[in-house]
């Protein structure tokens, strides 16, 4: 079994779930057949603050086809408000007449047909008592506070402000990112089917075990009597990591109906109804000594969330420690506004966060009249300049010189807005890339049949991660078989439980639960083995016993058929369920993944090492001379990482993710009116993400490293870290390609004119 | 979206009368009456949708475009039938020798599937990506709801348009083709409910918002645009389009310019500028054209004409940069149309 | 009210109500999920099925007015167990996708773009693929299958 001792990349294997989705065979929750569902459409709020007077429905309930409307009038009492995935406190939906956000459900209309739910949705009439909202930064009636010590920690590490003050350099700014919306391209839908008191929901979900844990409890019923099914997840990035208020309101609307209730909802609502990356501000002071040294560093940011809720990201705690730096001072804020509660959006901390630090970095490097890369090198460490804790691993400087000579950063032009090709101007920039080293508690069941095939069995997610790849490709290495042998079932709480497909963090947790479930098969089937007179390991040692080929292999070059050592076990399917823990975790972790909590080993949390995937990204911008449009020729990130289980799909997320950095850099951006408080650009053709030809050269280099300590099958996470340095490279080129340093995202002609 | 009742006619005459048995609302346009022509559907089934447009009949005029789906150029110039689709003419031969600037605005505009649907006469009628407008959840948009106020005056209105607007409205015209008419001064063929025929040049087709926001257009309810004329001239070779948006493809312009030149021993003889993304209607910036008419092209008359295009630019919040953006646009076209060879 | 659609080769009848877009037909009368619903505005691409050989957007066509054209969606390009259509297969051989959400209207969208002879090279297709949107962003391996079913699209 390979380990994290020496690296390993595994053959580049075609997804075992492709031919389903080429020949849209695959089934997402919307596509999952019930007998005659009535469909739901949603009414959601059109004031940011207020109350709920009361409903004209006379217009709606006319409509022909109409069998319920479901309003906090008649259903406020069945279903209490959903618990955020990141806990703490949140805003309301039909529980009560408040107006806690623009796009909040307030109704629910159900009725024969989509066509007839959604013309009567919008004959409902809402009368509102309106009060003045406040929208985001700056607006009147917000409320600001500095974000209470939880689940986030601040940094502390000698004397900051002093070491600034007496910095030779000093680069001190403020910077900005703005709302961010996932866009999943499939929509937030949900189906609920009741049948003798039994719930089964299909909902598109990062964590069905979370969805039913939390609906149990918001509808007050047991959460074995509910089965969510969620086989294909059609994009997620967090948006469907926690519960949100829809669930809960379908599956009344289905027990009042009698009959299975169908959600599409639209993708206007997909803004309000479900979370969103907040916008943040950033104030970063570095300090440096003449040859790029760092002495001090502090950073100090803002977030938006709703009025009740807590949710903060607090990324500082992965910059706190990219660099070596002797004295560290970092504090989170929030900003209480008239919006719904933010959640997880990719690379939650690190995205936002990471983007003044590497901007500031670029500034400084500027400033120091020195190479970026030379000033990262600078102050490259294996020590975690936080806590003192080793680095599991960290070869960031060997992904910086292997990108940097791949991508021929040596031809960059240090001079800004000097080079120019026709009517563009080139620039280059980079930026580093982290992301914690996460891994959660799983369970997994694994099955091997008299005819030499096996099935694996556990509630994980394909969200585009490959996880039915990745798991059949674990199976069939450690059971000896191919990865045909080998058939996968995730997505289903019937399923053994397994955790939050987020943070990085599934691959690693799901692949060491079926690891673990396989090892269980090998050593039956050994200890079998030895104990049979017919057996060639009759006597012998069963640890030392493998599988490998088909056949049970031991020293030498002692060998048994698989299926002759299988029928020895006794009649039909050997089956073993198990469960893996990670280091660090409570021994009840498994069981509060199976109740629908979080359960996951933080990279940065850890108290024997510090656990971190880093890279290196660069980019090359063009701008336009005149008319100053940004586009991006060429991108290249070089990432870091013990083990790759499939590097196909490992190379499309990484792609993928800095793709979607592009994007981040230079088109996203959900736009609220700042006296409504009300979003407006919510639809995709105003709210932009890359379109092909928006694409060109994206290189991905795989950097093979050494790590002993992340976990025992050296799997760091791949889903984020792609785009954690792309917003940074990217508002860096732009300066070295026009001498403007724009620090509020995204980056648009506007700012360059 | 409400129920409607559909009707798909085989010939203009029985579209006609079709429409005819719907009682328009008087004065109002076409937009709020009754019957809606369904063709391409790419605008009429987004507004039906989102709630903006309640037609209560649709009258699929599809199986019209045996009449008016042709193309032919002649001496005279260029006839496009209203139905063509924009994806028939955006590679059309003669359109891409003769008249390269309709062949860019249609290949920059939308995508290669909306364009298989889209008909030019639909597309020239696309109304504004305005979100006040396009949200009915918002109660001020003068637009939508006459008198009910314009909530994009104080709001996220960096789309919006600077030339042409009124207190009243500011929104955008957000098409491609119509800048490219409205520069080439194309007519445009309509007819009556009775049947009657009529021509108007182009530029009369939409109407500034002034204190009448919801009335877009010169269209009488039921009336049916039935085709375009571009006429020749020695300038329409020497064209091309300049779309500048956000992302490099499928989005709307943020500024665009259509221009076609007419340059002799190197002195401009005839200059035709359309702006887009940028105004209330399809705009032609004739004093734009004026400033050029006996001067040669380079980057300092090009200037002066962008200056005269923008001098009556209002800007609002968040569209302050758009008379700058708009000016280079101009300029960026006009000195690259300056280069072709013609 | 009772229509007659023609989908990958069957004719089918089904009651609908006027207002049923193309998209819904499919998805909730025909049981043919393999057209995608991203965004129901024209916005994304993944509702594009073949009528009459070209791409359109299933979401903005009413049924009722699809009547009488030949509809092709992802489901009528190779039968439950038979061999896959050459772009299917170079979109699993590049791993052209990652959720899969978006595949089917990329493929048909792919078809269509060699078929119009819009992919004549990497930025024709880039350019003419540009109206399918994908989130997880496999847009550089969705060339690169175009690229690779090309040939093969042309052979055949």
């Amino acid at each position: 079994m390979p380990d994290g001792t020496t690296p390993h990349f595994g053959p580049a294997t075609i997804r075992i779930d492709g031919r389903a989705k080429v020949t849209g065979a695959a089934r997402y929750a919307s596509d999952e057949t019930v007998e005659n569902p009535a469909w739901a459409f949603l009414v959601t709020s059109s004031i940011a603050r207020g109350r709920i007077l009361g409903f004209r429905l006379d217009e709606a309930r006319a409509v022909q086809g109409v069998l319920d409307i479901l309003t906090h009038e008649n259903v406020g009492g069945e279903a209490e408000k959903p618990k955020p995935m990141a806990g703490g406190d949140t805003t309301e939906t039909m529980e009560s007449d408040r107006i806690w956000h623009d796009g909040q459900i307030i109704a629910v209309v159900v009725a024969e047909s989509f066509e007839a739910a959604r013309e009567a949705a919008h004959k409902v009439r809402p009368d509102y008592e309106e009060e003045a909202p406040s929208a985001s930064f700056g607006s009147a009636g917000v409320v600001e506070e500095v974000r209470k010590a939880g689940e986030h920690k601040d940094y502390r590490v000698g004397h900051a402000e002093r070491a600034f003050r007496d910095a030779e350099f000093r680069v001190d700014q403020r910077y900005g990112t703005p709302t961010q919306h996932h866009n999943p391209i499939e929509l937030f839908t949900t189906t609920c089917e009741w049948r003798d008191g039994k719930l089964t929901v299909y909902e598109p979900s990062q964590f069905v075990y979370g969805l039913r844990g939390n609906l149990a409890k918001q509808l007050r019923i047991a959460p074995e009597s509910i089965r969510v099914v969620s086989r294909y997840v059609g994009g997620a990035f967090g948006s469907k990591g926690g519960i949100t208020a829809r669930t809960a309101w379908i599956a009344v609307a289905a027990r009042r109906v009698r009959r299975p209730v169908k959600l599409v909802s639209t993708r206007d609502q997909g803004f309000t109804i479900v979370t969103y990356r907040a916008e943040t501000r950033h104030h970063i002071q570095l300090g440096a000594d003449r040859n790029g040294k760092l002495t001090a560093f502090r950073h100090e940011g803002w977030e938006v969330t709703s009025r009740p809720s807590q949710y903060n990201v607090s990324g500082t705690e992965t910059t706190a420690r990219i660099y070596a730096c002797p004295n560290i001072l970092t504090k989170v804020n929030i900003v209480h506004a008239d919006r719904n509660t933010p959640g997880f959006m990719r690379a939650p901390p690190e995205g936002p966060y990471m983007y003044p630090l590497e901007c500031a970095m670029d500034e400084l490097a500027f400033a120091l009249r020195m190479d970026p890369i030379e000033l990262r090198r600078i102050n490259d460490t294996q020590t975690d300049p936080a806590t003192g804790l080793p680095f599991s691993s960290r070869s960031l400087m060997e992904c910086f010189d292997k990108g940097a000579a791949r991508f021929n950063w040596s031809a960059r032009n240090p001079v800004p807005g000097a080079t120019r090709q026709g009517d563009w101007l080139v620039g280059y920039g980079c930026a580093t890339a982290a992301y914690a080293a996460n891994i959660g508690a799983s369970s997994a069941r694994v099955t091997l049949t008299p005819d030499g095939r096996a099935r694996v069995q556990i509630a994980a997610h394909e969200i585009g991660n490959g996880a039915y790849t990745v798991l059949a490709i674990t199976a069939a290495e450690q059971l000896g078989l191919d990865v045909a042998d080998v058939a996968v079932e995730l997505g289903d709480t019937n399923l053994p439980a397994a955790g939050l497909a987020a943070g990085s963090n599934h691959t690693a947790a799901i692949s060491h639960a079926v690891a673990k479930a396989c090892d269980g098969i090998r050593e039956r089937l050994a200890r079998a083995a030895i104990l049979a007179n017919d057996s060639p390991f009759a006597g012998g040692d069963p640890a030392a016993i493998t599988l490998s080929g088909r056949a049970l292999n031991g020293p030498g070059g002692a060998q048994e058929s698989l299926a002759r050592a299988l029928a020895r076990t006794g009649e039909g399917p050997l089956e073993v369920t198990a469960e893996n823990i990670p280091k660090g975790l409570p021994p009840d972790a498994m069981e509060k993944v199976r109740q629908g909590q979080m359960a996951m080993s933080r990279g940065h949390s850890r108290d024997d090492v510090t656990a971190y995937a880093f890279g290196a990204q660069f980019v090359e911008v063009r701008v336009h001379a005149r008319t100053r449009e940004v586009r991006v020729p060429r991108a290249l990130g070089a990432f870091a990482s013990p083990r790759i289980v499939n590097p196909m799909a490992a190379h499309s997320q990484y792609m993928g993710g800095m793709i979607w950095g592009i994007g981040a850099a230079l088109h996203e951006k959900t736009e609220i009116d700042p006296v409504a408080a009300r979003y407006t650009n919510d639809n995709i053709a105003e709210y932009l993400i890359p379109v092909n030809a928006d694409v060109r050269s994206v290189e991905v280099l795989m950097v093979p490293e050494k790590d002993e300590t992340v976990n025992p099958l050296g799997i760091k996470g791949i889903g984020e870290i792609g785009i954690v340095g792309m917003n940074a490279a990217v508002a860096n080129a732009v300066f070295n390609a026009t001498g403007r340093r724009v620090r509020d995202l995204p980056i648009r002609i506007e700012d360059l004119l | 979206m409400r129920p409607f009742t559909y009707e798909r006619p085989d010939a203009t005459r029985e579209a006609l009368k079709a429409a005819a048995a719907h009682a328009a609302p008087p004065g109002e346009g076409r937009i709020r009456a009754p019957a809606h022509y369904l063709a391409g559907g790419t605008n009429l089934l987004d507004l039906m949708k989102i709630g903006v447009a309640h037609p209560s009949a649709l009258i699929n005029i599809g199986p019209l475009h045996t009449e008016h789906g042709r193309i032919e150029a002649s001496v005279e110039g260029l006839a496009l039938g209203a139905l063509v689709r924009m994806a028939e003419a955006q590679e059309h031969p003669a359109i891409l020798r003769d008249y390269p600037v309709i062949a860019q605005t249609l290949q920059l505009a939308a995508n290669q599937q909306l364009r298989n649907m889209a008909s030019l006469a639909g597309n020239v009628l696309q109304r504004t990506r305005c979100n006040y407008f396009r949200d009915p959840s918002w109660r001020a948009c003068n637009k939508r709801e006459p008198g009910t106020g314009c909530a994009a005056l104080e709001g996220n209105n960096r789309h919006l348009a600077v030339l042409g607007v009124s207190d009243h409205c500011i929104a955008h015209y957000p098409g491609d083709f119509a800048n490219a008419l409205a520069a080439l001064g194309a007519d445009v063929s309509i007819l009556a409910l009775d049947g009657t025929a009529r021509r108007i040049p182009f530029e009369e087709l939409h109407r500034l918002p002034g204190d009448t926001p919801h009335v877009e257009t010169a269209l009488q309810p039921g009336e049916l645009i039935t085709g375009f004329h571009v006429p020749a001239g020695p300038w329409t070779r020497r064209s091309l389009y300049v779309k500048v948006r956000d992302r490099e493809s499928f989005a709307f312009a943020t500024a665009s310019a259509a221009v076609a030149l007419h340059i002799e021993a190197g002195e401009v003889r005839e200059a035709r500028i359309g702006l887009g993304g940028l105004a209330a209607k399809p705009w032609r910036a004739r004093e734009a054209e004026a400033a050029l008419r006996g001067r040669r092209l380079d980057e300092h008359t090009a200037q002066e004409a962008a200056e005269v295009a923008f001098c009556g630019a209002v800007t609002h919040s968040e569209n302050g940069f758009k008379p700058e953006l708009g000016r280079r646009t101009l300029v960026r076209a006009l000195l690259q149309a300056a280069e072709m060879e013609a | 009210m009772e229509i007659t659609l023609k989908v990958n080769g069957t004719e089918r009848h089904l009651a609908v109500d006027v207002r049923t877009t193309l998209l819904d037909a499919l998805r909730e009368h025909l049981d043919l999920t393999g057209t995608k619903k991203g965004c129901d505005l024209g916005q994304c691409g993944a509702c594009t099925v073949l009528m009459d050989g070209r791409r359109v957007l299933s979401c903005f066509t009413l049924a009722v007015a699809a009547q009488g054209a030949e509809v092709t969606t992802i489901e009528g390009l190779a039968t439950e167990d038979g061999p896959l259509h050459p772009m299917q297969q170079a979109f699993l051989e590049q791993d052209a996708y990652q959720c899969g959400y978006c595949t089917p209207g990329q493929i048909l969208s792919a078809i269509a773009c060699v078929e119009e002879g819009h992919a004549r090279t990497d930025d024709e297709i880039r350019e003419y693929m540009s109206g399918n949107l994908c989130r997880c962003a496999a847009y550089p391996k969705i060339v690169a299958a175009i690229q690779q079913a090309k040939p093969q699209m042309e052979r055949a």
